[in-house]
């Protein structure tokens, strides 16, 4: 039943994935994205990822959401001329023959491989993803902070004022 | 091969694909950046999917944090980059972004 329910989160993952890309409207394309980055949530928890699975909730399908929409709304790029429409249609109209051929052969060729992959993880106990973040991976840590840093104050330059500069 | 893995496995390059595909054909920046964060979540995905085969899901995770955190920031950063040069160039549009030609 588990297995079932990761393939259906799959699926609905990917066409969710590939309606964010072929969406004309820039909204749409980000509520697909955030709802394919829930369905990934989803996903993580089912294979017992479950603090990877709240990050990626709370996170990527919350608060960049929230930064595409900002965009969005700042820039009103949804509002386009005719010539961009036709453009656009042009553009994506090819893209669900690609992913269903490229979907269909990539099975074919793993269902027909010599390869054994099984899964064989049991869900992470506290204590070893513990252990694993805050002693095996400190240096991280601290590079993940000088990167928050980093972009906080790309952000604060990037909004200055022209009359502060 | 087990049907989950292959799965798995289909639907992670499927998305990277997409990305791909988008990054290539599209001339809007934001939807660049969305092509970038689908891709992102594919790798996202063949991170646990490394943890979940080789019974270390807890080394994952973190990886999977970490790269959670930089795709944060990539996206500030570009969503600030791009209404910046809204409000200079009136339009998102790559091809009429041509201030630095010589």
């Amino acid at each position: 039943m588990q297995q079932f329910f990761i393939v259906l989160c799959l699926v609905l993952m990917v066409l969710a994935g590939g309606a964010a890309v072929m969406f004309r409207s820039m909204l749409k394309s980000s509520i697909s994205l955030a709802v394919a980055s829930a369905l990934l949530a989803a996903v993580l928890f089912l294979m017992g990822a479950y603090w990877a699975s709240i990050f990626e909730l709370s996170v990527c399908s919350g608060l960049i959401t929230v930064v595409f929409v900002s965009a969005v709304s700042l820039t009103n790029t949804d509002r386009c001329s005719e010539v961009r429409v036709r453009e656009h249609k042009a553009r994506v109209a090819v893209l669900p023959a690609i992913l269903i051929f490229a979907g269909a052969a990539l099975l074919f060729i793993l269902f027909n491989s010599d390869f054994n992959i099984v899964a064989s993880a049991t869900p992470a106990s506290f204590s070893a993803f513990k252990e694993a973040l805050w002693s095996l991976r400190q240096a991280d840590i601290l590079g993940q902070i000088i990167v928050i840093l980093a972009g906080t104050f790309a952000v604060i330059v990037l909004f200055k004022e022209r009359d502060n500069i | 091969m087990n049907i989950v893995s292959a799965i798995i496995l289909t639907a992670a390059l499927l998305m990277i694909i997409a990305g791909m595909f988008c990054l290539v054909r599209t001339y809007n920046l934001i939807r660049i950046i969305i092509a970038i964060e689908l891709a992102m979540k594919a790798i996202t995905l063949l991170l646990v999917f490394s943890g979940w085969v080789n019974g270390n899901l807890a080394l994952a995770q973190t990886f999977v944090i970490t790269m959670i955190v930089l795709e944060v920031i990539v996206a500030v950063v570009a969503a600030g980059i791009i209404v910046s040069l809204y409000r200079k160039n009136g339009n998102v549009d790559i091809r009429e972004l041509t201030n630095l030609k010589g």
